[in-house]
């Protein structure tokens, strides 16, 4: 919401904006009462920003040019102007024009200036008073320059004509769109003379004021806009006429409204509401009020600026709390479904050891026990199913007599069982002395360790000890047989034989005994020892 | 001058603003702070849920190995079980069992010895954590008509429904007597370690 208030010479108008749109509307007479009237009105409108247009009749327009400076310097200069040109009022300012396009290229300035500051004293007075935050205070002519940009009204040389409340017509001349000169003229009509007249009659007047200022070449021809009602079209139109120098154009004010969105349009001509509203589409700087003046409107700005950031500040840490809440939430949710989880993996996991075959020990207990069957137990080796295969190649040599057996079950594939002497007394004639190495061992059969380790049973070894019956002194016929009984035990699959001791041990380390004495016996029984092994085959 | 018009105006103007300002500042940060606990707690709390989960997945996945394991030795560890692995040494059974094995073989003689029992030595020193492997070393001697004889009271020592006797020695000799004469022919000397499992866990337990 937006208050603004539109001062002339006879009316103040107050328009109350929302939005777009002009809500309120009321006028004051510039008057003592028309001061009490709107003063006890500022009470309901305390903290509405508020916007004062000024056209008055005492506005005043300077040309000038200042050298192109820099823009610190060029304000100095533009203050030092000011005060040397408008000593006598607080209400003065400048508008920057660009550039002169030949010579030095100075600065176009054009000052303007309320030039009796005492016309708005009762109204800021009361606006001080009741520290209404006054945002600016505007020249209204200056500010008509925006009305000719939106309505496509820019010509080289235009004449801008309003009317203004408080019956006053101003006619504010722009060169290429800036503003060179305004003036304000009450419309104060004689007898015979229309509207239409005296507008002809007066911008003719200003066009003959701006030709001896020589703003115009002999080419040149003034654009005078007339923004009128249509109520009051018929009494202006049929008196303009066009010449060579001045051509009219009359801007309908309902036309001009539709195109700025303006709703609805103005009743009259007064151009206030057209301005206001096309303040609202392009907001301008402040022109003539001192910050002491606006003081209001800046502390009013510094406090939304501070209520905002509050809030934003606050909005920030709620949402990054919020944030975090729904993150929190979230994880809370997922530890929820984690929890869920794990009772059921609980649940499962209590199936799962209540449905154990247990046999009433752990079940590490359980795994050992099989463990150490599978390692040591089911595998081991047994005499019996040793001998079995042994037992049938011995039965194909009926001339093998076996006399003795050591079989042993360990993880030595070297090991050699022990057996006792004195198994097979041979009857031959020839032996070999054997000191000690190479012979079965025959020890007794006792075990020395107490605690022995328990015989993996990887390995089976045993000792045969027997006798084949051959001829009366050939021992190659018995050395053959034992050879090839070795061999054929050998050829059972997963054994290994090899021959201990053979009948007649040649090896040339070894002494040979003979004693031959009267007749030969027919047939000897030569001793032999065999070494049978089997390997345990692990599946 | 105007400035410090403006100042002081706006000093008191502006009071609430600033306060206000102070005070949502103080919110904004209190809110902050205090979601920003609550939610580490629940980050916290997620971790640690994250870490009982994994826990009981990993206890799950271990008590299913543990299933699976122990379906696929529960015969067999019931089969153990039936034949006294686990039931400590009875020692009048196993001489009540020798003698009938002596019997029903026909056996001349049969001399046994059974040595104090002892924690068995295993090979490679292997250990099992849940079990002590004891075992008594046993010696038998004994005389036969025939080698068959032994042979079969070997067979039926080891293949025995009660206990384990793995015979790791034996030493069979001919005895000589005359063919036809109703003497030992065959002597023999084994030996066997009679092997019984004791559960550690049960100990700890009780």
């Amino acid at each position: 919401m937006r208050h603004f208030l539109y001062l002339t010479n006879s009316r103040l108008v107050s328009m109350v904006t929302q939005g777009k749109r002009i809500a309120a509307r009321r006028e004051f007479a510039v008057s003592g009462a028309g001061a009490g009237e709107f003063e006890r009105y500022l009470a309901g409108v305390v903290d509405i920003p508020t916007h004062l247009f000024v056209d008055l009749s005492e506005e005043d327009f300077r040309l000038d040019t200042i050298p192109h400076v820099g823009a610190r310097d060029r304000e100095a200069i533009v203050a030092r102007k000011l005060s040397q040109i408008f000593r006598s009022s607080p209400y003065r300012y400048a508008v920057m024009q660009g550039r002169e396009p030949e010579g030095r290229r100075d600065d176009r300035v054009i000052y303007t200036a309320i030039t009796n500051p005492e016309l708005l004293r009762p109204w800021v007075d009361a606006i001080e008073r009741h520290a209404i935050p006054l945002v600016g205070i505007y020249s209204a002519a200056v500010f008509s320059a925006m009305l000719l940009e939106e309505l496509d009204l820019v010509f080289a040389h235009t004449l801008l004509v309003t009317f203004t409340p408080g019956q006053a017509m101003r006619q504010t001349y722009f060169r290429d769109g800036e503003i060179k000169f305004s003036r304000l003229t009450p419309v104060d009509l004689e007898e015979g003379q229309t509207l239409g007249m005296m507008v002809a009659e007066e911008t003719t007047r200003t066009w003959q004021y701006l030709d001896s200022l020589r703003h115009f070449s002999g080419d040149d021809r003034l654009e005078v806009c007339v923004l009128v009602h249509p109520s009051d079209r018929p009494a202006v139109q049929p008196e303009l006429r066009d010449f060579a120098q001045i051509q009219y154009r009359l801007v309908d004010m309902e036309q001009a409204s539709m195109k700025l969105g303006l709703k609805p349009a103005p009743l009259d001509s007064t151009d206030e509401e057209v301005l206001v509203h096309l303040f609202l589409m392009r907001p301008a700087a402040n022109h003539f009020a001192s910050p002491e003046l606006r003081r209001f409107a800046s502390l009013r700005r510094a406090r939304l600026a501070l209520n905002q950031v509050s809030i934003a500040i606050l909005a920030a840490g709620v949402a990054w709390g919020g944030y975090n809440v729904f993150r929190a939430f979230q994880g809370n949710q997922a530890e929820q479904q984690l929890v869920r989880s794990i009772a059921t993996l609980d649940r499962e996991y209590d199936e799962i050891t209540r449905a154990l075959p247990s046999f009433g020990v752990g079940g590490s207990t359980m795994r050992d026990v099989v463990a150490f069957y599978n390692a040591s137990i089911r595998s081991f080796p047994s005499l019996p199913e040793f001998l079995v295969p042994v037992s049938r190649v011995l039965q194909a040599q009926p001339d093998v007599r076996l006399s003795q057996l050591a079989w042993q079950a360990t993880d030595d594939p070297k090991a050699m069982p022990t057996m006792t002497a004195g198994g097979v007394k041979p009857n031959v004639n020839v032996q070999s002395v054997a000191k000690s190495e190479g012979s079965a061992p025959q020890q007794p059969p006792a075990e020395l360790n107490a605690n022995p380790p328990y015989a993996g049973g990887k390995y089976e070894v045993a000792l045969l000890e027997a006798s084949v019956r051959v001829g009366g002194n050939d021992f190659r016929g018995a050395l053959d047989r034992v050879q090839k009984l070795a061999e054929a035990i050998g050829q059972i699959p997963g054994y290994r034989c090899e021959v201990v001791e053979s009948p007649l041990d040649v090896r040339t380390s070894l002494a040979i005994t003979g004693r031959h004495s009267g007749s030969d016996p027919a047939s000897m029984e030569a001793r032999f020892v065999l070494r049978v092994m089997r390997e345990r085959v692990v599946t | 001058m105007s400035t410090t018009v403006i100042a002081a105006a706006g000093a008191r103007n502006l009071r609430v603003s600033w306060v206000l300002l102070g005070l949502s500042i103080a919110a904004a940060i209190a809110i902050v702070l205090g979601s920003q606990w609550y939610r580490e707690r629940e980050s916290r709390e997620s971790t640690s849920a994250q870490r009982r989960l994994s826990e009981a997945t990993g206890r799950v996945e271990a008590a299913r190995r543990e299933r699976d394991s122990l379906q696929e030795s529960a015969e067999v560890f019931r089969t153990l079980l039936e034949r006294g692995l686990l039931q400590g040494e009875h020692r009048l059974d196993l001489v009540e069992m020798v003698n009938s094995l002596r019997v029903r073989h026909g056996l001349f003689s049969l001399d046994y010895e059974i040595a104090p029992q002892r924690t068995l030595q295993l090979p490679g020193g292997r250990v099992y954590p849940a079990l002590e492997v004891l075992a008594s070393r046993v010696k038998v001697k004994l005389r036969a008509l025939h080698e068959g004889d032994v042979l079969g009271f070997v067979q039926d020592l080891g293949q025995s429904r009660q206990g384990f006797y793995p015979i790791d020695r034996c030493l069979m000799r001919r005895v000589e007597a005359p063919a036809d004469a109703l003497q030992p022919h065959v002597e023999a000397e084994c030996a066997f370690e009679w092997i019984t499992l004791k559960d550690k866990n049960a100990n700890r337990a009780s």
